[in-house]
């Protein structure tokens, strides 16, 4: 069972009159409750991958298939709705609201899909619980370190409990020991609520602890070690 | 530079220069709108009452008295033919009388004119609604007010009898003929006066030859004053002259002068009060096109350009914000009120109530270099004040804490 | 946590927040301010007007408004008497009068005025006469010589307490009937015109100089409120069904009045515009920027799954509470004003002559009106929501790439 299918992606932008072809045809299969890196220097297109799975940025060519939907034939009210419902984001800069406390960060997405009040404060301390933030639920952003931002901000991807967490190098404002930590508690997650994890880095570190590692260049795919075998281990 | 800075965020600078030229606009169209009714209230009421200058006895405007009169006309009329920048003049003799017809008797003002110089001053003769305009070889002829006639019953060829005091304190009384019937609109006038030829009034009211008012027009109200001071010197240097007093029209009309003060200040008040809230209302961009770019002024004093430097390109970036915004304004200001200048205004259901103070039911604004140049300046004084205070502020950067700052 | 969301954001940036604020605030208490006081004088000229022998309904005999003389008199008011006592709310006030054109004159000057014959009691409490005694008495019922004139018609005529004055009028007959009185009393008035236009004496010495018996001109009513006038006429109408008598209404009796009325309502409305448009400018920009300064924000909400809608209603949100606020400090900095001004009200004596000329009193005392007050604040709030539209709906289109990638 593949959560996210890509067949044959491409994806161009436009840079002033430079065209600059991001993706070159990306084909991925990647299975429920997996947790992989993509891996590869700035200006690869891991971010671009990311963002036409998530359905922030469609394809020029090829289809994305995100646990059964064809992307492709949704609209932006649709794609808005399955990113509420089974996508969770997590970004480089860790892009909280600022004016909300780390308890209503993550209460706000339950909010936009229509949790009731009482049920939104239990899952959200629980999930804060779960990230190690336990008794700083009414810290502001700006209160909190770096990696307890990402830390907020994993949790408030996984809180509604998607199908699919994509993180944008999540660890990439962090020191390393921070980054580590922060790492655990994604795999932990992974593990613990069998949420898959798509990120991507260009930390060695970080790919260490993938347990499937996708190399990207140029575009295209260059490496791909792990496979479904990993998973099995 | 400045003027770069102005088009970074075109957005937004579009949106200031429009709150500033609407403003500009709204005040050059109501200070036009103003003046424009003013100049017709002034003309009307000068050319249906007071003319521009009067030459009386002393103490005639206060008391009415028919025995304070103008004793030599016509000397009087030699010095007004030498004085420059008289256009014309025309003598008038009042009395107040009992007007009766067959039916109704009335109190009026029975005023003697003389219709030739009265046509050539007043707007008397355009206000006839029926019957005709006195003759120079009238007589026992009088004109009526619509509603002195109404009130009276009578009609054109009826007779009226007037039944006053002549100035020998002797019992006037004479029969006199219809033989017009005029309307200036305002009811005050229509319902009070009625007009015999002067000379017809001068044997009834056992005058003399002598006149009550002397009432000289100017080439323009421009002249007034100057007319007023020559008359004035030549008056007090002749014997038989020197017990007449020289009133120009807002001595004559006071409370229109006044009305008119009234109206100006109770306009500036609101024109005032509008632009303080244009002011706020454009004071964030000043503050945000500065605030925005605190980082970049960091550099530019890490650089060595001094805070003097910088308030005066922000003031310059605001001044040309300012300019434009008023220009746009000035051009669509002088449009509007061009239009209306030549097409009028109607509101409707004040026609009534406009025509008492001698203004048509279609007002038009009078676009003039005063109302453009006014509402242009307050607008461009008070936008200005705003963006001193943000530009200001810049003088206080410190360029190691402008660049750390986001 | 919507308005949580919405209060915490417009503190964001608290001079940005305050600066438009005080636009807001401003331009609400302005329409507030200057609609109250011009509400005040025109409050005052129907006051005037009505006080000024008006009253708020009128019964004349037919015809007489168009020709107002004796012949068009009413011979048996006891029948519109009987007719008032059944029709008329119980604390309703109304007295007759005679009222002709005349020529009043003495040694030195005549001049033409209305001779108002009044029931001293029942008039007292109905017109300003009552009150504006400022030499000598008030009539008293079975005065038969006394006459009260304005202090600017005493002055015209350089005459004074004591003396004599001659009117002349045409009586029942259309003979000219004269007669002299001597000055009781002298008045002042709101107005010179008024002063300058009306001697008071009582009704039965004016019925006997123009040789009636009970006949009277004319009977003013004075209801609690003016706004009663209306329905107390028709009432009026229909039980005085003869086409012997009109009545009339204070908006009729005193179409100038009422024309301005008209002129400020617009005028105010106007204003309200006006004024409006000058804050929306404001509320446009800075709802701009807060909007665009956190693009991001918004770019991160759609990835989370945010609808665009529900950014509109965020924008607007904010919106919503600058507006209350601005409205609330706003109303409240008027009512105040209002409230401090009305007591003593605002003396433009220096303009007298001005405001005579237009018909004001010199004194104003700025009136609240709750229909402009309700106007005023939809206008702001409503169009103010309106104008915010346009920034909520900028947010609600940034794509969520764009907007991240947007620093």
């Amino acid at each position: 069972m593949y959560i996210v299918e890509c067949k044959n992606i491409t994806k161009t932008y436009q840079q002033g009159n430079v065209a600059v072809q991001a993706v070159r045809g990306i084909s991925l299969l990647i299975t429920k409750g997996s947790f992989v890196a993509l891996a590869g220097p700035s200006g690869s297109g891991k971010t671009t991958i990311l963002n036409i799975i998530g359905g922030l940025d469609s394809p020029d060519a090829g289809e994305v298939i995100l646990d059964g939907n064809y992307l492709s034939k949704m609209n932006q009210s649709e794609l808005a709705n399955l990113r509420l419902h089974k996508v969770g984001f997590v970004f480089q800069a860790y892009n909280l609201i600022p004016v909300l406390s780390a308890l209503e960060n993550v209460e706000y997405v339950m909010l936009l899909q229509g949790v009731d009040t009482i049920e939104r404060q239990d899952r959200a301390k629980a999930i804060l619980d779960d990230v190690g933030l336990e008794g700083k639920y009414s810290r502001r952003p700006a209160e909190l370190s770096g990696g307890q931002q990402q830390r907020v901000a994993v949790a408030r991807a996984l809180v509604s409990n998607p199908s699919i967490v994509l993180a944008d190098e999540p660890t990439a404002n962090l020191d390393s020991g921070t980054g580590l930590a922060l790492l655990k508690i994604m795999k932990e997650m992974n593990e613990k609520r069998n949420v898959t994890f798509l990120f991507s880095t260009h930390d060695h570190m970080v790919m260490d602890h993938a347990r499937r590692l996708i190399q990207i260049r140029d575009g295209q795919v260059a490496d791909d070690q792990g496979e479904e075998n990993t998973d099995a281990s | 530079m400045a003027w770069r800075n102005v088009w970074r965020n075109p957005r937004r600078s579009i949106l200031t220069i429009l709150a500033i030229a609407f403003a500009t606009t709204t005040l050059i169209f109501m200070l036009s709108w103003q003046f424009g009714s003013y100049e017709t209230m002034i003309n009307s009421a000068v050319k249906l009452h007071t003319g521009h200058l009067q030459i009386e006895a002393k103490e005639y405007r206060d008391k009415k008295n028919i025995r304070l009169t103008v004793n030599s006309p016509k000397a009087v009329g030699r010095v007004l033919e030498n004085t420059p920048g008289v256009a014309a003049y025309t003598f008038r003799a009042n009395a107040f009388s009992m007007v009766s017809s067959e039916k109704r008797t009335y109190g009026a003002l029975v005023s003697g004119i003389d219709p030739l110089r009265e046509a050539s001053v007043s707007s008397l003769k355009d206000l006839i609604r029926k019957g005709s305009y006195l003759s120079a070889d009238d007589t026992n002829q009088a004109m009526v007010g619509r509603l002195l006639a109404k009130n009276l019953q009578v009609d054109l060829g009826d007779e009226l009898v007037l039944l006053g005091q002549g100035r020998d304190g002797s019992i006037a009384a004479t029969v006199v003929e219809v033989k017009g019937i005029f309307s200036s609109g305002q009811d005050e006038f229509d319902r009070q006066t009625i007009h015999i030829p002067l000379l017809f009034f001068q044997q009834v009211y056992t005058m003399a030859g002598t006149v009550h008012n002397v009432v000289v027009f100017g080439e323009s109200l421009d002249h007034v004053p100057q007319i007023k001071r020559s008359v004035k010197t030549v008056l007090k240097n002749q014997s038989d002259m020197n017990g007449l007093s020289v009133l120009d029209w807002t001595e004559l009309m006071p409370g229109l002068i006044e009305a008119i003060k009234m109206d100006l200040v109770s306009g500036f008040v609101f024109y005032i009060i509008l632009i303080i809230v244009v002011a706020f209302s454009i004071l964030n961009t000043f503050l945000m096109a500065i605030f925005e770019r605190t980082r970049e002024f960091g550099v530019l004093m890490a650089i060595g350009t001094t805070p003097g430097r910088l308030t005066k390109c922000l003031l310059l970036e605001s001044a040309s914000i300012t300019m434009l915004g008023i220009l746009v304004g000035i051009v669509a200001g002088s449009l509007i009120t061009w239009y209306f200048q030549v097409h009028g205004i109607v509101i409707s259901g004040t026609s009534e109530l406009l025509r008492q103070y001698g203004l048509p039911e279609r007002i038009y604004p009078q676009l003039s270099c005063l109302s453009v140049s006014i509402g242009a300046g307050i607008v461009s004084i008070i936008t200005l004040l705003t963006a001193l205070y943000p530009s200001f502020r810049v003088k206080r950067l410190r360029p190691v804490e402008a660049m750390l700052a986001v | 946590m919507y308005f949580k969301l919405a209060w915490r954001n417009i503190w964001r940036a608290p001079r940005r927040t305050a600066v438009i604020l005080i636009a807001v605030i401003i331009g609400v208490w302005s329409m507030a301010f200057l609609g109250a006081l011009m509400r005040g004088i025109s409050d005052q000229m129907v006051r005037n007007g009505i006080a000024t022998l008006t009253g708020h309904i009128q019964i004349h005999h037919k015809g007489y408004r168009s020709d107002p003389v004796i012949e068009n008199n009413m011979a048996k008011p006891s029948v519109i008497e009987k007719v008032m006592r059944d029709v008329l709310p119980a604390d309703a006030l109304w007295t007759s009068r005679v009222r002709v054109n005349a020529v009043a004159s003495n040694a030195r000057h005549s001049s033409g005025l209305t001779l108002v014959g009044i029931h001293p009691l029942s008039e007292a409490r109905i017109s300003f006469i009552g009150e504006a005694i400022s030499q000598g008495r008030y009539l008293k019922p079975n005065d038969v010589l006394g006459i009260v004139i304005g202090k600017v018609l005493a002055e015209d005529f350089e005459t004074e307490l004591g003396k004599k004055l001659v009117l002349m009028s045409q009586d029942k007959d259309q003979e000219i009937a004269s007669r002299a009185f001597r000055i009781v009393g002298i008045f002042t008035a709101e107005m010179e015109a008024t002063e300058k236009r009306f001697a008071f004496v009582t009704i039965s010495a004016a019925q006997e100089m123009l040789g009636l018996n009970k006949e009277i001109s004319e009977i003013s009513i004075k209801l609690s409120s003016y706004k009663e006038a209306n329905t107390v006429a028709y009432g009026l109408r229909s039980a005085l069904w003869s086409s012997d008598y009109e009545i009339h209404t204070w908006q009729e009796l005193l179409p100038l009045v009422t024309a301005v009325l008209g002129m400020y309502d617009g005028f105010i409305f106007l204003w309200f515009l006006v004024v409006f448009i000058a804050m929306g400018f404001g509320i446009v920009n800075t709802t701009l920027m807060a909007v665009f300064e956190r693009m991001r924000e918004f770019g991160l909400l759609k990835a989370l799954g945010m609808k665009p809608w529900w950014i509109v209603r965020q924008v607007l949100t904010e919106s919503f509470f600058l507006l209350v606020i601005g409205i609330i400090i706003g109303n409240g900095i008027g009512l105040w004003t209002v409230s401090a001004l009305s007591s003593n009200g605002i003396d433009l004596s220096s303009l007298a002559k001005g405001m005579e000329f237009v018909g004001m009193s010199h004194i104003i005392y700025p009136a609240f009106y709750a229909k402009d007050m309700i106007t005023a604040n939809l206008v702001v709030f409503v169009l103010g929501l309106l104008v915010s539209l346009y920034p909520a709906i900028k947010a609600a289109r940034f794509t969520p790439l764009q907007a991240m990638t947007h620093t």
